[in-house]
């Protein structure tokens, strides 16, 4: 099996093959790395960005987009952490306040899924819209960053259970959840519609529905991240998801997963997502100069942007 | 009682009327053929059956009920199955997805079960053992498949669903006789179980061979409906023609020179083997036989589209190696595709626009005066008999037939010495096809050198001087004189495939 | 005769307009003085600024395959600083910034159009990739710290009355306006851009130099975010640190408002001037009423998706 072939069954080698290699070169840079501690803290760092990227991927699968991603989780961000708080704290406030925040997560979902499958906004200008919408209101909830959260929160988000840190169990949890429903006749319909919208209608594919159902779950995803950084800053900002978005997308695309649909999945993204953690941190632990740093990672970002269409273009050209 | 019945169907697409007020019936244990030209609406009347077109007027009837479908589920969930012509398969998931898409089986927790599916999908494959090919298995990619192996995909896709009511439309064009055959097989063990197949073709063979009524369509109206043993090829052209069929001897004016215009040698590429021709200045070689055999790829390559692998060609003796069209446009060579959707017009663009692209480019001003390009294009426009409400309307807005007139008097426009033609009077009304017989007689009389690809075998024996016949990207036979007949023609595209090149005997039709 | 009246009121550049003469009329009603030439003045002043950006996003857009530049108001940002540190508040310089600048704008996005044509790589992905790697430089530059400031003549250029009472700002926005309809509609290389962008495959056939006229356009936008850099530049006279990224998506939604189809191939510029004025209406509007900037932000939003459903439909997949 060449290389071609292999890369096209398994979209996310590549992005395998890069994630190690950056590991080998962080841990050179760092050397404890490697250590229990310091990757616990690192998954802990990208859980985030890699659940919004996780979200998006489904989202892109289906040959759509979600720029609203990020604002939804300074959406459900402020939420939770309002609700908390105002609730002095106590556990039914926690257990309300992260349901609210996962059913906002699915409404915000459901909205976009609207917009685009069945008013046919097209999915770039809506979702952008929408996303002005959540972080209006996010703005609205919480003007300033601020507000805090019982300690028992960051404690469980930072700690571990049975010795396996909490980050890592939520990510193998979601991992499981991924692998689920790429089993799922959902899954194969959502690849159909992304990768032949007009043939999947006529085959009879739900395309409406598939649409608005990767955009519930996108909207999940991002509300799952809104939870992880109450768990990990402890206190609500209104501009938390800012960057995350436009990073989701690009922890997409280096994981392999074709903008246009069909192609690539949920593995390739989490290694994305974890690629450019490690790209701060290598680009960190090697001391470049303070002011270096950010052009040395867009460089960095676009060479593996641009590399990763080219690899997963392949054979097709 | 009828399986099927529409009547007095209704369809419009803005301007254009697709469908008139047709009528279809079906009945089990019945093979349907549906012909008639292109554009006559048989296409048409398959989705408004199958669900994914809204009829304007009419009246669908499944087993003596009315129904009316939203979409092409629920036509599906009532037991209608379709092949379409563009086909709906997925190209980046695997012959498996593609075949059960919608209809996974299903394992423990309602996940779809892997294994089955690709059993299921064997047996399906099965069915066409020995006519497939080895690539194809159940977790190939649909995208590396070709064509008539995409065509196979699509039928076992079809009858994966076990519907009651099957549509073919052009099931069988690329395949070949072997495949053909595989797939008759199947459409008459269908017969036996009491459903019923619609089958639109554009061989005529077909349908004499495989179908038990016959409905002719034209102008989007039904016009003859009949047993296939009470009818004949000639009626059945006839209806679909309207007129009686005009003889065969034409006026020509042209007369070929002797001087080689465009000269081949050994081409190959992707699909072509050994193509060796030499095209005359002033002629009209007509590139035949059944359609996908080669002769699009040979044009497109001639035209820088498609990369040439091996052997030469020449332009009045100097050596061309087209690496695109703007190369090809400055050896003077222009290319017409009859695709004119795809690769023809700019649809939402103006008129004006469409007809001076080629001319811009080739002109190298950076500048549009208008007044003076309308001056340039006119006499062409006037030539093909163009007509249209103003130069700034739309294209969309003319009939398939001028809007291929407008891509063909956009290369008028730069006086080519060649013509490379692509099968252009592809679903164009009659008239049409007048005028473009008498404007390429017209510039074959001024010099120019046309090659071109019809699928219509009556018009490409009528309008060429010589016909190249195709089969299996080979040029098998050179029909000239008196040998360009449709027998002549049939027994050398039907030649053994990817085999020898058949005899061709001067027998009369 | 009312299916055409009817016809032309549902074209975007008439809904943009009665949407300015509402609006104007709204902000009138809401703040009486809001039609004054003062306040008219500098709405057009900022809509000049939004405008010149949009100019460069319409261009792209125009050009079909999912074109978009999301490295525009990473640009504008670069430019502004760029143009401030090589002025240094002397006339003496303005033209050789100004020259330079420009190059450097128009070479960035050069670079984007060969990573889309050349590459192929997808104009969302490129033009991020490109925003990551202009913000990084721009912070090499500043080291963080924003210095620079424009020459006086700019300034004056910029903000003063030159013409009518009209500041040269907005002078020279209308002088792109009319500049870049001519070369839309009047010359090969517009007609070219209609072509790729409605049915590249068609075009190219037709013999027209696809991936040239595509790189341009990139080309072309990263030249239009240096313009507003420099008029950014003379508007605030100092440089502020990410002035210019606020531009970027406005800049599309501008665009769309104006009639320009995301996919390609239909649209002007005139329409995208409409949209520019639109917006920061809408924009000026929310600020008088005084609602805090979240509420702004919201009634944005909501108002594109209203705009949307007037004409951002998509087809159906059932005719």
């Amino acid at each position: 099996m060449n290389l071609a072939l292999s890369t096209r069954r398994r979209p996310y080698l590549l992005a395998l093959a890069v994630f190690l290699l950056l590991c080998v070169i962080n841990t050179i840079l760092q050397p404890s790395f490697l250590r229990f501690g310091v990757a616990a803290s690192n998954v802990a760092a990208f859980l985030p960005m890699a659940l919004v990227a996780i979200g998006q991927t489904y989202v892109v699968l289906a040959s759509d987009i979600d720029l609203s991603a990020g604002t939804i989780v300074s959406l459900v961000n402020v939420v939770v952490v309002s609700i908390i708080d105002g609730m002095g704290g106590s556990g039914v406030s926690i257990a309300l306040g992260f349901a609210v925040g996962l059913a906002l997560g699915i409404a915000a979902g459901l909205f976009n899924g609207l917009c685009v499958a069945v008013l046919r906004f097209q999915p770039i200008v809506a979702t952008f819209a929408s996303g002005i919408v959540f972080a209006g209101i996010a703005l609205w909830i919480l003007p300033e960053a601020g507000k805090q959260v019982p300690p028992v929160v960051y404690e469980a988000y930072s700690g571990a259970l049975l010795g396996v840190p909490t980050v890592v169990l939520i990510l193998l949890a979601v991992i499981g959840f991924a692998q689920f429903v790429a089993r799922s006749p959902f899954y194969y319909a959502l690849r159909a519609t992304g990768g032949n919208m007009q043939a999947a209608y006529q085959s009879g594919v739900p395309v409406a529905r598939v649409r608005i159902g990767a955009y519930t779950i996108s909207g999940l995803f991002s509300a799952l991240a809104g939870l992880a950084l109450v768990g990990e800053t402890a206190s609500g900002d209104p501009l938390i998801g800012g960057a995350l978005t436009l990073s989701s997308v690009t922890a997409v695309v280096l994981g392999g997963t074709a903008l246009k649909g069909c192609i690539g999945g949920v593995a390739g993204s989490i290694l994305g997502a974890f690629i450019l953690g490690l790209i701060n941190n290598v680009i960190f632990f090697a001391q470049l100069p303070f002011e270096w740093q950010g052009l040395i990672q867009g460089l960095i970002i676009l060479a593996a942007l641009a590399g990763g269409v080219v690899m997963a273009r392949g054979k097709n050209g | 009682m009828p399986i099927l019945e529409a009547s007095g169907v209704r369809k419009q697409f803005g301007g254009v009327v697709a469908l008139d007020g047709a009528h279809l019936t079906l009945e089990p244990h019945e093979v349907h053929a549906l012909v008639g030209s292109n554009g006559c609406g048989k296409s048409t009347l398959c989705k408004i059956i199958a669900g994914s077109l809204a009829a304007d007027e009419g009246r669908l009837e499944l087993d003596g009920r009315e129904v009316s479908f939203a979409g092409p589920r629920e036509a599906a969930a009532a037991g209608i199955g379709v092949f379409y012509q563009d086909l709906s398969l997925i190209p980046e998931m695997t012959v498996a997805e593609n075949v059960y898409l919608g209809r996974e089986p299903r394992g423990a927790g309602g996940l779809v079960d892997r294994v089955a599916l690709r059993d299921a999908t064997a047996r399906a494959l099965a069915q066409f053992r020995g006519v497939l090919g080895a690539d194809v298995h159940a977790e190939a990619r649909v995208a590396d498949l070709s064509a008539d192996q995409c065509q196979l995909i699509e039928v076992l896709k079809v009858l994966a669903a076990d519907p009651r009511v099957v549509i073919f439309d052009e099931a069988t064009a690329a395949l070949d006789r072997n495949q053909v055959g595989a797939v008759f097989t199947r459409i008459r063990a269908l017969k036996e179980q009491g459903r019923a197949v619609i089958f639109i073709t554009h061989r005529m063979d077909e349908v004499f061979e495989l179908a038990d009524r016959v409905t002719v369509m034209r102008n989007g109206r039904t016009v003859l409906t009949a047993p296939i043993a009470a009818t004949s090829r000639d009626a059945l052209v006839q209806a679909m023609v309207g007129e009686a069929i005009a003889g065969a001897a034409r006026d020509r004016r042209h007369e070929p020179a002797e001087t080689v215009a465009l000269e081949a040698q050994g081409l190959g590429s992707a699909k072509l083997d050994n193509v060796s021709f030499a095209l005359r200045r002033g002629e009209i070689l007509g590139l035949g036989g059944l359609h996908g055999q080669g002769q699009s790829d040979l044009l497109r390559a001639l035209f820088g589209v498609l990369p040439i692998v091996r052997g030469t060609v020449r332009v009045d003796g100097h050596p061309l190696a087209p690496s695109g069209p703007r190369a090809a446009m400055r050896r003077s060579i222009a290319y017409v595709s009859g695709d004119r959707a795809r690769f023809g017009v700019l649809a939402i663009r103006p008129i004006f626009e469409n007809l001076v692209l080629s001319l811009l480019a080739r002109e190298r001003r950076w500048a549009v005066a208008r007044k003076k390009l309308e001056g340039v294009i006119t006499p062409f426009v006037e030539r093909l008999k163009l007509k249209f409400s103003s130069l700034q309307a739309p294209v969309s807005e003319l009939s398939g037939g001028n809007q291929q007139k407008v891509v063909i008097a956009r290369w008028l426009a730069v006086v080519p010495s060649i013509l490379l033609l692509d099968d252009p009077t592809k679903g164009i009304d009659i008239q049409t096809k007048q005028d473009l017989y008498a404007t390429m007689d017209q510039l074959c009389s001024q010099g120019v050198s046309i090659l071109l690809h019809s699928s219509d075998d009556e018009e490409l024996l009528a309008v060429a001087d010589r016909v190249l016949v195709f089969n299996g990207g080979r040029v098998v036979a050179e029909l000239s004189g008196e040998q360009r007949t449709r027998v002549a023609l049939y027994q050398a595209a039907y030649a053994s495939a990817r085999g020898a090149p058949a005899e061709v005997t001067a027998a009369s039709p | 005769m009312r299916a055409r009246l009817y016809g032309v009121l549902r074209q975007p550049l008439s809904i943009a307009a009665l949407a300015i003469v509402v609006l104007l009329a709204a902000g009138e009603l809401l703040s009486p003085g809001f039609v004054s030439q003062r306040q008219l003045v500098t709405l057009l002043k900022v809509a000049a600024l939004l405008g010149v950006v949009a100019a460069g996003q319409n261009l792209v857009i125009l050009g079909g395959r999912e074109g978009i530049d999301l490295s525009v108001g990473g640009m504008v940002s670069f430019t502004a600083f760029l143009a401030g540190n090589l002025m240094q508040q002397q006339d003496a310089l303005l033209a050789q910034s100004v020259v330079l600048v420009l190059g450097v704008g128009l070479a960035t996005g050069l670079l984007s159009g060969l990573g889309v044509t050349l590459l192929r790589i997808p104009p969302l992905v490129m033009t991020l990739g490109m925003l990551g790697v202009v913000q990084g430089g721009l912070v090499l530059l500043t080291r963080g710290v924003p210095s620079g400031r424009a020459a006086p003549a700019l300034t004056r250029i910029v903000n003063e009355p030159l013409l009518l009472g009209v500041p040269g700002i907005v002078l020279i926005w209308a002088l792109i306006g009319v500049a870049l309809t001519l070369v839309l509609r009047r010359t090969t290389y517009g007609f070219n851009v209609y072509a790729i962008g409605t049915n590249e495959a068609a075009a190219a056939l037709a013999g027209v130099p696809v991936r040239r006229t595509r790189a341009l356009l990139y080309a072309l936008s990263g030249f239009f975010a240096a313009v507003a850099g420099i008029l950014l530049l003379g508007y605030t006279e100092y440089v502020f640190v990410g002035s210019g990224d606020q531009y970027m998506l406005p800049s599309i939604i501008a665009v769309v408002i104006g009639g320009t189809s995301l996919a390609g191939g239909s649209g002007g510029y005139v329409g995208t001037m409409a949209g520019a004025i639109v917006l920061v209406l809408l924009q000026s509007i929310l600020t008088t009423l005084n609602i805090p900037p979240f509420g702004r932000q919201i009634v944005y939003g909501l108002t594109l998706l209203a705009l949307m459903l007037l004409y951002g439909r998509q087809r159906t997949l059932r005719a």
